[in-house]
């Protein structure tokens, strides 16, 4: 951090400014790519901030029945997700000082509970379709959750830590971190779990209507006016998260600020966001090469990536990782 | 467990073993019999590629042979003959096995997991590749015997003999890159009988019984 740097503290703000305003500009650019691949003009790609501000401007509507649980939700989700960008690496090689507040496992936590609370505010209502919704996301989050905890096993294998500046630290040092099988192997699992979390295709269509298909998207039914707006902006922001990991930890931790001085951070924002939208654009291929896989064929997706992690862990075991 | 961060060319080498392994699972949850049918020539494609690697990062001059007759055998000719000898009919949709893909996928990754503890406690020690392919190797060995038993279909069972090979090709590129080729090739004709044997079974079976089911055999009387 040389004197014309901008402070840690600054850099940490940065990272969270950067997910918060960054992530409905991907995921506009994905609706948009997604629209041309389909032959369609697509949305503008600034759609996803007009349909904030369009929402912020609302009323909002709440089911009778419901408690303050309802309005809270949202709200904790929000929270969680403004939380998780300080814990990983999204614009700096380094940690900065509240980036070891939590490790791999504090992050799935936080995480965990921002899902956790979008459930309950859904099934809090009382309607049915949301409680669907509710209940499958639980559901599927609990299949997913062995994956995610045999990653990182292979994590802590590999760096002897579970903290995701540490492995982003050794998969930048040498050719042959990324070509170890325990490496690609965890790599591809993440990946699929982040299609499983993000509710993309062969597991849910994010931009279908029909309710009976719907995993994450139909809790948010009952939800109008800004609330509604907060749970679409987490959603996004939970996307670009889960995309931040898999780039900057996993596939590809280059471009990343190694210093504080402002030229280098700038830089990182771009950067960032431009890998983003590689990977959405990847994302978006997947989205039209596959149908959606029928509800109780997703645990055999899910059995899939199970099988990369826990092979992962026994390529080590065999001394080969 | 050593954790030593393994050489960049054991690591190709040992993404390449393991993409084998990968397709035995994928054959495992292949709905399509001609799918699985391609996946095998996938996987000979890969211990084809194997063989070169080994052959150029070893200097090994007769691994080019062994690779260039796996490729014509395996990838070409094997697939091609189960290819032509599946009965074109209504039967391209393989049976319903006795358990689920999700559990059959679980069952094999138990039985993987055996294979590597196995190998592991061996301390078999290799020049030609890193141990971790040979515990790789016998763990699509063991995974090539669940497709045997668990799909009860006459395809399935041939692609899982002809694709056990494979498992046992891997493990002689690690244990003996330099075996006698004669060795080698002795085995590759062995797999050109059992192909004749096994397409034999699969057309009479489905000439009687009208499927490929083996739930059909296991009366005494047709």
């Amino acid at each position: 951090m040389g004197p014309s740097g901008i402070p840690p503290e600054g850099v940490q703000a940065l990272q969270v400014l950067t997910i918060v305003a960054g992530a409905p500009l991907v995921s506009g650019v994905i609706a948009h790519v997604e629209g041309r691949l389909q032959g369609r003009r697509g949305p503008r790609i600034l759609q996803p901030y007009y349909d904030l501000a369009k929402l912020f401007c609302k009323e909002t509507v709440v089911p009778e029945q419901s408690s303050w649980v309802f309005m809270i939700g949202p709200v904790v989700a929000f929270g969680c997700y403004l939380i998780v960008p300080m814990l990983i690496p999204v614009l700096t090689t380094y940690g900065l000082p509240l980036g070891y507040m939590g490790d791999i496992l504090g992050g799935g936590f936080i995480l965990a509970l921002a899902g956790f609370s979008v459930s309950l505010a859904g099934t809090e209502t009382g309607a049915p379709y949301a409680q669907m919704g509710g209940s499958r996301a639980m559901t599927f989050g609990a299949l997913i959750e062995p994956t995610i905890l045999f990653v990182v096993f292979v994590v802590a294998l590999i760096t002897s830590t579970d903290l995701p500046y540490a492995l982003s630290a050794t998969v930048r040092s040498s050719a042959s971190e990324i070509v170890r099988p325990g490496h690609v192997l965890v790599a591809i699992a993440f990946f699929l779990v982040v299609l499983v979390d993000t509710g993309r295709i062969p597991v849910e269509t994010h931009s279908g209507t029909l309710e009976f298909g719907m995993i994450d998207e139909a809790r948010t039914l009952e939800h109008s006016g800004s609330p509604l707006a907060l749970l679409k902006w987490g959603a996004a922001m939970k996307q670009l998260i889960l995309y931040t990991i898999l780039i900057n930890v996993f596939v590809a931790p280059w471009g990343l600020a190694a210093s504080g001085s402002l030229g280098h951070v700038v830089l990182a924002i771009p950067a960032l966001l431009g890998k983003a939208m590689l990977l959405g654009l990847v994302f978006a291929v997947i989205d039209n090469l596959f149908s959606k896989l029928r509800l109780f064929k997703i645990t055999e997706f899910i059995a899939a990536a199970f099988l990369l992690a826990v092979l992962a862990v026994l390529v080590f075991y065999a001394g080969g990782g | 467990m050593t954790l030593n961060v393994p050489s960049t060319d054991a690591g190709v080498a040992d993404v390449m073993a393991i993409l084998v392994l990968l397709t035995e699972f994928a054959m495992l949850r292949a709905p399509l019999l001609r799918s699985q049918v391609r996946l095998y020539a996938f996987q000979s494609l890969v211990v084809t590629g194997l063989a070169i690697f080994v052959a150029t990062s070893r200097h090994i001059d007769e691994l080019y042979v062994l690779a260039l007759l796996t490729f014509v055998l395996k990838v070409v000719i094997v697939p091609g003959l189960v290819m032509r000898l599946l009965p074109d009919a209504d039967v391209d949709l393989a049976e319903s096995s006795i358990l689920g893909v999700a559990s059959m996928v679980l069952v094999a990754i138990a039985v993987a997991a055996f294979a590597f503890f196995a190998v592991g406690s061996l301390h078999v020690h290799s020049v030609a590749l890193p141990t971790s392919a040979l515990a790789i190797a016998a763990a699509v060995v063991l995974v090539a015997f669940v497709l045997i038993i668990l799909r009860a279909d006459v395809v399935s069972q041939a692609i899982g003999f002809f694709s056990l090979e494979n498992g046992v090709s891997v493990a002689s590129l690690v244990v003996a890159a330099g075996l006698p080729l004669v060795v080698e090739v002795a085995f590759l004709f062995d797999l050109l009988v059992a192909v004749v044997v096994f397409g034999v079974i699969m057309r009479v079976h489905h000439g009687r019984a009208n499927s490929l089911s083996t739930e059909d055999l296991d009366r005494l009387k047709g």
